[in-house]
């Protein structure tokens, strides 16, 4: 059966099936490419840009971010602080997530864009500490509504910024390229 | 073309089609993002990412070290020791280190249930590490439960109803202990399986007949020179471990002193006596003998008048039949009465004799031959914990005897069970089990499914230790009072309740004398009336104006202890004075080997579920995951052999481990294992040697659990025993063979 | 095979962070095995695999007998640990350089990322420390919630070992940094050492011969594992006795 198919795909019209076969593939490829680039459901269509607008600073949501490892998302309580006197919030479709979730006392399940896998031991306080901008990682907050991720937090991104940063000093490029300081 | 397209390159085709659609969907959002919960209403101590650190006390055993736990987004990560603590100075055990285990356990009872005796609080398994194990849920509402309590207390007479309550907590015990006292039902009974292999009863019983008061002695063991013990595996389980581990390092490498002596006398080498320098495998039933011949040689070498105590023992006759060398009763005499700081301790197998009570007397009174009362290295009274005024005596197994006695002629017309597994801890020829039945209704407390809340016929679960308010009164260890107090370091993880918020609601409920001997709101406040008499005293950790910010500091410390060392001094008036019988033990049932039953040191009685105590090698064998039977290798066995174990009272079956280190008519087996419930991990694994036990008790009431002698019958079968030394080799085992 | 005396201890060498454990008073209690498994995620293998020998401890009591009964000795315990070689035998073998050399901390890592399970490292151990994931481990809820975060869930194909707490080096180095100063001498130490009741476990700067660690490595009955294969351990033994 295998040398029959394999007649019929050298004649033109076979040739045409196999042809349409690799668009096929290759579609199926990219819309997968596709898929990956795409930021998450999340619960609320939370707007960066107008929170930002406000005045608002990153750290006032996200303290952890100088003190240590984890930048974390507010509690509800935060967001609460504000927008209980915010006529708008009780009116808004896209805020009636927070109000139920502020009057039912269910936690909102936020989707994390900004995220390095589990065996990479991240820590914000350094990194803020030397001097970093939280947009030199996560891209210019006023453009965005939904937090996105502008960068793909791969290895060598890491470590171009890190030796960068090390310069001349040999014992900081030793440290910021051990494999020990960021794998455990 | 259809007709050659066959059903096989269809499936091809649809399986090609299957994996796109996985990979697809694997490339999706979905997949790559996890979800996450911020809390509702962030404790403002707290910072994301940042741990919250609480000091507590930890609930495996009574001893009551200070804890501190690592807690992150309202989880607990981690238990420490509380360096403040001065029972435990920042130091645990095993079974400190995996209360987690238990917190977090896949088998905990998860709410209040009303079940028939009997019937399983969790699926059954095949395999404890896959299966999906569920666990029964929770078929009753709180109130409904705390209903069920009020009528249990409103509808019966008070003196039908009974409280059995294990070792810790300490504020329980105190509320139930005042219900009763105002309400006039029975006085709670304590029991835990640790006090009575530790014979702990003997041992304050023979400190009242030498010293004129029944309390708890404390052996320095830092501080001596030469220590001398029989039988007491310190190191491992036996009262306060981590403290007297603290003192046996202090033993050894003491700065201002030489290094310290060890000599411990068995008849199997524990892994404390593995530690000692000599290990002298004495004939079990002989230890009083020994003791007083000891005390014969050391008071002749220390010259002056022979102490009556120790007149009538004949060192020559003692040597015969204690199979240990008069030389080597004279090298051990030399040694204690030529140091300076010389200290003599007994305990475990030792006092769990026909006669252990003369044991412990006899080697209580070797202490006044190296005359080290009230002295560094000496035999101190443990400091009662502060508000106490005297011993508590948790119950011994004669005394839990005459309780199923009661039990079983229809006594009780309920049972309330609190932090303690008597169906599993009790040797089963005392009858625990078939006495329920002559108990009307059954309550259990039980955090865990075990075997007597399998019996019951209501749970209501309590909080896991480390989700309660509590404290715990310290026994033994610190030379300072010490009261360890502890605070939930987590939100309840299910839907259980603390024991005594159910008792003061359901004490309301039933109204009268109830209602009025616990006129507390809840936990907390019961908790802090019995704390408030502290703020008076002066030589406390701190003090404070009023309740609330003595409360404050009692939970940033993890308790209260006085400044001073509250240890008393034995009154030694008439130690030496009194006649000692120098007669061998009696032992019960028939045999050829006298059995020798140990509590496992990572296990203990309650440690089985939690699954890295399981993975934890025995200190000695090295065997994970199963019980064994310690047989001396000149038997004929070979390692591995399941063999049946024949005593009157029972028979079990169980594998063998040639041990090195144990004399051949003595066989050993650990307590731990060989459960019928209590949790995934812990079911249907080993055997539990207290259901060899018969019914053989010593002066003091104790159970004279090594003074039992049993058969062993071989069954041909083999069955492996897990061991880490396999991997390393010993002996000619494993890899070592070909070395 | 590097000859003891071939080997020239540069200044790298010597080490930075070490340990002494007093064998003398080491109960074989476990609980730093427990205290370990704790903190660093460790999986739990069940009874069957841990026949095996596949029970993944990163650090051991071990104990060997000595004379027949009844002149039996058994001998000190010895917890057995990786002694985070100045000089590993692990670290050339691996061809994923999933074994290597941390020039920052000088401990030997074991980068889980890279790790393809060829288990050459652990072969070429001669303290025989490395333990291997054979399965996905179950870990039944909710047992999951206790994970400590600061230290990676291994999965199944990866080899891993003790890594002196690495976790806690980094969190005491970046709690000094943010406070502008060093780390303390006793300021942090691993979990190990931290649950040991007897105090057996001491941990710290072998590079600063000032501190606790340094004092009583230098004391005359310390011994060194091994040592004549060249391996330049950094945990120091007091035997027994």
């Amino acid at each position: 059966m295998i040398k029959r198919l394999l007649d019929w795909l050298k004649q033109p019209l076979g040739l045409i099936a196999v042809g349409i076969g690799f668009l096929a593939l290759f579609s199926i490829a990219a819309y997968g490419l596709y898929l990956t680039q795409q930021p998450p459901a999340q619960p609320i269509q939370f707007p960066h840009k107008t929170h930002v607008a406000f005045g608002i600073q990153c750290l006032y949501c996200h303290p952890g971010a100088s003190k240590g490892p984890a930048a974390g998302i507010p509690a509800p309580a935060k967001c609460w602080g504000c927008h209980q006197q915010i006529a708008k919030t009780q009116t808004s479709v896209l805020l009636a997530p927070l109000k139920d979730a502020v009057l039912s006392g269910t936690p909102i399940q936020w989707v994390p864009v900004a995220q390095v896998p589990d065996f990479v031991q991240f820590n914000h306080r350094a990194h803020i500490a030397a001097g970093k901008n939280c947009e030199d990682c996560h891209g210019d907050m006023t453009q965005v509504t939904i937090a996105q991720n502008p960068q793909v937090f791969n290895m060598g991104w890491c470590l171009n910024c890190h030796i960068q940063n090390a310069g001349e000093d040999q014992a900081k490029l030793v440290k910021l390229t051990d494999c020990g300081t960021c794998h455990y | 073309m259809s007709q050659q397209f066959s059903r096989r390159d269809f499936l091809k085709l649809a399986g090609v089609g299957a994996a796109t659609t996985a990979i697809l969907t694997g490339c999706g959002p979905a997949s790559r993002y996890v979800k996450r919960e911020p809390y509702m209403q962030m404790p403002e101590y707290n910072y994301n990412g940042q741990s919250t650190y609480y000091a507590t006390t930890c609930r495996e055993c009574a001893a009551g070290c200070g804890l501190i736990v690592r807690t992150m987004q309202g989880r607990a990560l981690k238990t420490e020791g509380n360096a403040n603590n001065p029972l435990n100075l920042g130091k645990t055990c095993a079974r400190g280190q995996a209360t987690l285990q238990g917190l977090y356990n896949p088998n905990r009872v998860q709410g209040p249930i009303k079940h028939g005796r009997g019937e399983r609080l969790y699926d059954t398994f095949s395999n404890p590490y896959n299966d999906d194990i569920k666990n029964a849920p929770s078929n009753m509402s709180w109130d409904e439960a705390t209903q069920a309590v009020a009528d249990a207390l409103k509808n019966n007479k008070p003196d039908e109803i009974a409280f059995l309550m294990g070792m810790a907590p300490d504020h329980l015990f105190d509320l139930v202990t005042d219900l009763a006292n105002a309400t006039g039902i029975n006085a709670p009974v304590r029991f835990g399986a640790l006090p009575m292999f530790e014979a702990r009863a003997t041992l304050t019983k023979a400190a009242g007949n030498l010293f004129g008061e029944a309390r708890l002695p404390f052996f320095d063991v830092g501080g001596a020179q030469v220590v001398l013990s029989f039988g007491a595996n310190f190191l491992e389980t036996w009262i306060s471990p981590v403290s007297y581990t603290r003192g046996f390092a202090g033993l050894r490498e003491a700065q201002s002193k030489q290094r310290g002596k060890f000599i411990q006398l068995e008849a199997r080498m524990s892994s404390t006596a593995a530690k000692a320098d000599e290990w002298i495998p004495l004939r079990p039933g002989t230890e009083a003998l020994v003791a007083l011949a000891i005390g014969r040689l050391a008071s002749e070498l220390k010259g002056g008048p022979m102490p009556r105590a120790f007149a009538s023992v004949d060192p020559l006759d003692a040597a015969s039949r204690s199979g240990v060398k008069l030389a080597t009763l004279q090298y051990i005499a030399g040694f204690f009465a030529g140091a300076n700081g010389a200290l003599a301790i007994p305990g475990g197998s030792a006092l769990g004799q026909s006669n252990g009570l003369t044991v412990a007397e006899a080697v209580l009174a070797l202490n006044a031959v190296a005359d080290n009362f009230g002295k560094p290295g000496g035999v101190y009274f443990s400091p009662f914990a502060p508000n106490q005024t005297t011993y508590q005596s948790p119950a011994s197994a004669k005394e839990m005897q005459d309780f199923i006695q009661k039990m079983a002629d229809g006594k009780f017309k309920v049972l309330f069970v609190h932090g303690v597994n008597p169906v599993f801890e009790l040797p089963a020829s005392l009858g625990f089990k078939e006495a329920l039945k002559g108990v009307g209704q059954v309550i259990s407390f039980a955090i865990f499914p075990d075997e007597t809340a399998t019996e019951s016929d209501y749970v209501f679960p309590d909080h896991h230790g480390l989700e309660s308010w509590w404290y715990q009164r310290v026994a033994t260890g610190s030379n300072q009072p010490v009261l360890s107090g502890a605070q939930p370091v987590v939100s309840p993880y299910y839907d259980t309740r603390a024991t005594v918020d159910v008792l003061i609601a359901a004490a309301q409920l039933a109204g009268g004398a109830f209602a009025t001997a616990l006129p507390f709101k809840d936990e907390v406040e019961f908790l802090q009336s019995k704390i408030a008499p502290l703020m008076a005293e002066t030589d406390g950790l701190f003090s404070a104006p009023e309740i609330n910010t003595f409360m404050a500091y009692f939970q940033q410390y993890g308790g209260w202890w006085k400044a001073s060392d509250g240890r008393g001094v034995p009154g030694t008036a008439d130690v030496l004075s009194r006649n000692l019988d120098a007669a061998e033990a009696e032992f019960a049932g028939e045999g050829e080997f006298f059995l020798f039953p140990f509590v496992s040191p990572a296990l203990a009685e309650a440690g089985a579920n939690k699954p890295w105590l399981q993975e934890l090698p025995d200190s000695t064998t090295t065997v994970m995951w199963n019980s064994w039977v310690e047989t001396a290798r000149e038997l004929g066995l070979e390692d591995d052999d399941v063999v049946k174990i024949v005593s009157d009272a029972g028979e079990l079956e169980v594998p063998v481990y040639r041990y090195p280190a144990i004399r051949p008519d003595t066989i050993a087996i650990p307590f731990g294992q060989g459960h019928t419930a209590y949790g995934r991990y812990a079911e249907k694994r080993g055997a539990n040697p207290a259901d060899l036990l018969i019914p053989h008790f010593n002066e003091a009431g104790d159970l004279a659990f090594a003074g039992v002698k049993v058969k062993i019958e071989k069954t041909g079968r083999k069955q492996p025993l897990s061991r880490l030394e396999s991997i390393m080799g010993v002996y000619g085992v494993g890899l070592g063979e070909e070395q | 095979m590097i000859r003891p005396d071939e080997v020239k201890m540069s200044a790298e060498e010597t080490g930075k962070w070490g340990m002494v454990i007093d064998q003398d008073i080491c109960t074989g209690c476990q609980a730093c095995v427990a205290a370990c498994a704790m903190e660093n995620n460790i999986s739990f293998v069940g009874e069957v695999d841990a026949g095996y020998g596949r029970s993944m401890h990163w650090i051991r009591i071990e104990r060997f007998w000595e004379g027949e009964y009844p002149e039996v000795k058994m001998t000190s315990n010895q917890p057995m640990l990786c002694q985070q070689c100045g000089h590993a035998n692990c670290e050339p073998v691996c061809p994923a350089f999933a074994t290597v050399h941390s020039q920052a901390e000088q401990l030997n890592l074991q980068i889980y990322n890279r790790c393809v399970g060829t288990r050459y490292c652990a072969n070429n151990c001669p303290y025989q420390v490395r333990s291997f994931n054979w399965r996905d481990y179950a870990r039944p809820e909710p047992l999951s919630n206790q994970l400590n975060p600061d230290v990676t869930v291994r999965r199944r194909g990866v080899m891993e070992k003790c890594t002196f707490c690495i976790q806690r080096i980094h969190k005491a180095q970046d709690k000094a940094k943010s406070e502008g100063r060093e780390v303390m001498d006793g300021e942090f130490t691993t979990a190990c050492a931290q649950a040991c009741p007897a105090n057996a476990i001491v941990f710290g700067r072998v590079d600063d011969p000032e501190s606790l660690v340094s004092q009583l490595a230098r004391r005359s009955h310390g011994v060194k594992h091994l040592e004549e294969l060249g391996t330049l351990p950094n945990v120091t033994y007091f035997k027994g006795g």
